[in-house]
């Protein structure tokens, strides 16, 4: 295939988003159509390219010398990518019922496609110069997706978001900056690209630079201390939640330090030093200060948000293993995390979508008046929990059988705090379900007798998430095949 | 009790089709499961859920004593259910979820590999947990969110431990005599042995061992009597089937002997024994003191599995049978008291002798076989559980054990006995109580399904006792392939 597709690929959705407010569409169902096959024709793309991968890289314009704007997909990219692809038509089909209470379409839908072809940027970034360009581009689309509904707390929530995101994005600028000194070459290349004769006696200056842009990006991913921004953006509009940070923008902080770790600094470098089990260790916190601060939460949508703040250190966690199963590891429970919390996010949405309620104590009964929607969110908690035969067990086990094959304590803590967070997983999701199925024995049904399930535009994404939950849980070779050659060619 | 019409009930004649349809059900699962364990050894492999780890089924000898044991007594349960569900109410949903856990504790007694067993492990915990909220009130629910948690919390740890034992074991497939590849171990016995501590512990929840015991006495007294019978006679045993497979199936008793993983689990019995049978002989209301009894009586079976001897392997076998029989039998004579009085407190069921005696004898023939006292069927395997601790290389625990176990026999009687007593022989002074809604409980009790169940139940436990030597030869048989040729 062609390398210049992978320009279309992203140039599509961000053109044809920015066209949206200007086109003039006599009926609602016009832009839809309009956006949808604009995200269809860009998934379809991004799929050849995934299965027929352009050996070449294209350069689209050239800064100065090393730096460019140059986009090549390499294993790694496809899976993000395959992700997004999946992703976006039916997050979006959803969004066109659940927007319907928000107003501003035009505005929502044009950043939102917006963002798709900034992420696919993101994951077919050749370079580090690139994969910074398109970061901050992504920062910044999303900043009107957050602020959508333009109350107080959501201009609150936006400008910790652009605080959080752009401290973070200067953190991974130093450490840009660095790879370009001490670098061969500012590609992503399997192994890194640092040159250890340049480096002389500055190994550990190099380390700390690693811990510094390592931060940087994982700000995106939200690991503690940089988690603050996560929950609060949950003001945004549900498909922004659940799409943009639970699945796109914070998965785009993951794929960035794994970009960073594994293509730049390189793992020889980095494998038993302190900046490993600093981070390390950081990223286990967060993984059991996410659930727990999850578990306080009564808010719906926050307490999601808080449980993506944990699983995506599982991410993390997986990444900083520095071993082919961790990567392998990070890499399932991105895929796997992506289904199980879009769904999760999606049914949140539903309910605010169709009753407005947003707290869990206003949930009690919903079982019996939205069961479609109950059962999905059940199956989801199941497999966030790692039940197996749902994804989540499987990515668990990929990143546990990493975590145990580095005989490291530091390891063994990680399997534990993996399953301190499941077992806060099942409670916090779990005490949802026993609520809105199980209400008491008093419980009076007529104070909930308008809420039902909504239509089937909201229910067919979610119905598709969750076959794949299952075909993932319950034949994953396919995907741990396709993961593990990823991994051959990672190292 | 008066019998209005309660919420959610059905009327006469669906109520029929229902029993008739979960009848029929019943009975083919339960046929074709005994068919499919006694038909020979066969094994059956689903698809691949990991790499290399299918959802593998095995059928072996001990699978099939768990499948007959649990299967019998589900059957019991559930025709005790037709009638007693009637004063609970919501039928449909008991009886969908009492098949579905029968369908998954025989997937789960089949399963021929670690990882098969935690899948079906899990799913009992998630199915049962609908029997034990049943009647919907706060305190039920809550219970039942307690089962949930100590459940997963259990199960996590157990999982703690299969992630490190799939890193040392050449395969996860169950094997006797241990699958661990021991040029892996060497160097790293320190953690293995806190990870099979781990899955001990982890296990242990379920069967209701010490630390994570104490789920069982809320959730399995609010649940309706069927269910709390096979929640304490049969899904507790699920712990110690997983404690069996995993122990010495997988991890093999030589890598445990002598450790302090065998140590702590022996501390961890005896204490649960003891304090499972105080708590017992000072609780007042009824369920509770039963489930208290399970507490105590299933970590019996788990301290003969710790002494990681034949004859220890042998009796806590047999207690497992024993236990599912007379539990079950204890726990529906409770549930018939409850049925027939509406009274839950022991000291309420003075006199009771007069007009129950059918379901009071059954109770005091289980609760006498549940002492140990010959020739009912806990002595034998009490005494296969002593010999085992006598033979044992244990040091103090060789003898403390026994000690520990005659002591808790001995509370044993004082907590169970005392209802049979006062049931038959309230004393003179006492005066029955009259009054309205009480001319139900003047009649005498006639048979119906409710006690023949219990007759049957009781007939068990006094058959293993009178006749127990084929069984015991098909345990022995069991043990001997496990220990090769340690007992004859």
């Amino acid at each position: 295939m062609s390398s210049y597709i992978m320009v279309i690929a992203v140039l599509l959705p961000m053109i044809g988003g920015a066209l949206i407010p200007l086109l003039p569409f006599s009926k609602r169902n016009m832009m839809a159509v309009y956006i949808e096959i604009i995200v269809l024709i860009t998934s379809a793309l991004t799929f050849m390219l995934i299965f027929n991968r352009p050996v070449d890289a294209f350069v689209l314009f050239r800064f100065t010398g090393q730096l460019s704007i140059s986009f090549r997909l390499d294993a790694a990219g496809s899976v993000f990518a395959t992700i997004l692809a999946f992703m976006w038509p039916l997050a979006t089909l959803y969004s066109f019922e659940y927007m319907k209470h928000e107003g501003h379409e035009k505005i929502f839908f044009a950043f939102y496609t917006i963002t798709y072809g900034i992420t696919l940027g993101i994951s077919m970034a050749e370079d580090i110069v690139t994969l910074y360009f398109f970061y901050e581009m992504l920062t910044l689309v999303t900043v009107p997706l957050v602020l959508h509904t333009l109350s107080r707390e959501a201009v609150l929530a936006t400008r910790t978001y652009l605080y959080y995101s752009l401290g973070g994005a200067a953190f991974a600028f130093i450490g840009m900056i660095f790879i370009l000194i001490y670098g061969n070459s500012s590609n992503f290349t399997p192994g890194g690209v640092m040159d250890l004769s340049r480096m002389g006696d500055n190994t550990n200056l190099l380390l700390l630079i690693y811990v510094i842009c390592f931060c940087g990006f994982s700000v995106k991913a939200a690991m503690c201390p940089f988690s603050g921004w996560l929950p609060k953006a949950g003001v945004a509009p549900t498909p922004v939640t659940a799409l943009l940070h639970a699945v796109a923008v914070v998965k785009a902080g993951a794929f960035a330090t794994m970009r960073i770790t594994y293509f730049s600094f390189g793992t020889e470098l980095l494998r038993g030093t302190w900046a490993q089990y600093l981070l390390l260790a950081l990223a286990i916190f967060t993984i059991v200060f996410g659930c727990s601060r999850a578990l306080k939460e009564t808010h719906f949508k926050r307490r999601l948000a808080w449980s993506t703040v944990s699983n995506l250190s599982y991410i993390l966690f997986g990444v900083l293993l520095m071993s082919p199963l961790g990567l392998a590891g990070a890499l399932t429970h991105m895929l796997s995390h992506a289904l199980m919390k879009i769904t999760a996010f999606f049914c949140a949405g539903a309910v605010i979508y169709k009753t407005g309620r947003n707290y869990i104590h206003q949930l009690d009964g919903f079982g019996k008046k939205m069961p479609k929607i109950m059962v999905i969110y059940t199956i989801s908690a199941l497999a966030l929990m790692g039940v197996p035969g749902l994804c989540g067990f499987t990515s668990k086990w990929y990143l546990a059988k990493a975590a145990v094959a580095t005989m490291n304590p530091i390891g063994y803590i990680g399997v534990a705090a993996i399953l301190v967070s499941a077992l806060l997983t099942a409670i916090y999701m779990l005490t949802v379900t026993v609520r809105v199925f199980f209400p008491g024995k008093d419980f009076d049904y007529e104070s909930i007798s308008d809420v039902e399930d909504p239509n089937w535009v909201m229910i067919l994404p979610l119905v598709i998430f969750v076959i794949v939950m299952f075909v993932v849980g319950l034949h994953p070779q396919f995907m741990t095949d396709a993961v593990s050659s990823v991994v051959a060619a990672s190292f | 009790m008066s019998h209005e019409k309660l919420e959610n009930s059905l009327d006469e004649k669906k109520l029929k089709k229902l029993h008739c349809i979960v009848a029929a059900v019943l009975l083919i699962l339960v046929l074709s499961a005994l068919y499919a364990v006694w038909s020979g050894e066969g094994s059956l492999t689903l698809f691949y859920i990991m790499d290399n780890i299918p959802i593998y089924f095995h059928v072996d000898a001990l699978a099939r004593v768990f499948v007959t044991v649990t299967s019998i007594v589900w059957l019991l349960a559930g025709f005790y259910a037709f009638i007693y569900m009637g004063h609970e109410g919501n039928e449909k949903r008991f009886f969908f979820f009492y098949i579905l856990v029968y369908v998954v504790l025989i997937a789960l007694e089949l399963s021929g590999n670690l990882v098969t067993l935690y899948f079906f492990y899990e799913l009992m915990t998630l199915t049962s947990m609908p029997l034990v909220l049943h009647n919907g009130s706060r305190e039920a629910i809550m219970a039942a969110l307690k089962y949930l948690f100590y459940s997963m919390c259990g199960a996590y740890c157990a999982l703690f431990g299969i992630y490190f034992l799939y890193q040392y074991c050449d395969t996860l497939t169950f094997r006797a005599g241990g699958t661990l590849n021991m040029t892996l171990v060497s160097g790293n016995e320190t953690i293995l042995l806190i990870s099979v501590l781990m899955m001990l512990i982890g296990f242990g929840a379920k069967a209701g061992m010490f630390p994570l015991h104490s789920w069982l006495t809320s959730a399995h007294p609010v649940a309706p009597a069927p269910a709390s019978a096979v929640l304490s006679s049969i899904i507790v045993k699920g712990g110690v089937l997983a404690i069996i497979r995993s122990v010495y199936y997988i991890v093999g008793v030589d890598f445990i002997r002598g450790s302090f993983v065998q140590t702590a689990w022996i501390i961890l019995t005896l204490l649960t024994v003891f304090m499972g049978s105080m708590l017992a002989y000072r609780e007042k209301v009824f369920k509770k003191r039963l489930a208290y009894s399970t507490v105590s009586q299933v970590s019996y079976i788990l301290f003969g599995l710790a002494m990681l001897t034949p004859e220890g392997f042998v009796g806590g076998v047999l207690h497992v049978i024993c236990h599912a029989f007379i539990k079950c039998a204890l726990f529906l004579a409770a549930g018939s008291f409850i049925f027939h009085t509406g009274r839950t407190r022991v000291d309420e069921y003075a006199g009771i002798g007069k007009h129950m005696n059918i379901t009071l004898w059954c109770y005091t023939i289980a609760s006498l076989a549940l002492i140990g006292i010959p020739p009912m069927s806990g002595f034998i395997s009490k005494w296969y559980l002593a010999q085992g601790a006598l033979q044992s290389q244990t040091g103090i625990f060789r003898f403390l054990g026994p000690a520990v176990l005659l002591l808790s026999a001995l509370l044993t009687a004082g907590y169970l006995l005392p209802v049979t007593i006062k049931g038959f022989l309230p004393g003179k002074d006492f005066i029955p109580e009259t009054g309205e809604g009480k001319e139900s409980e003047c009649r005498k009790e006639r048979l119906d399904i409710m006690n023949a169940a219990l007759i049957i139940l009781a007939w068990f436990s006094i058959l293993f006792g009178v006749l127990p030597n084929p069984l015991i030869s098909y345990v022995s048989e069991i043990a001997y392939r496990l220990f090769q040729g340690g007992i004859r």
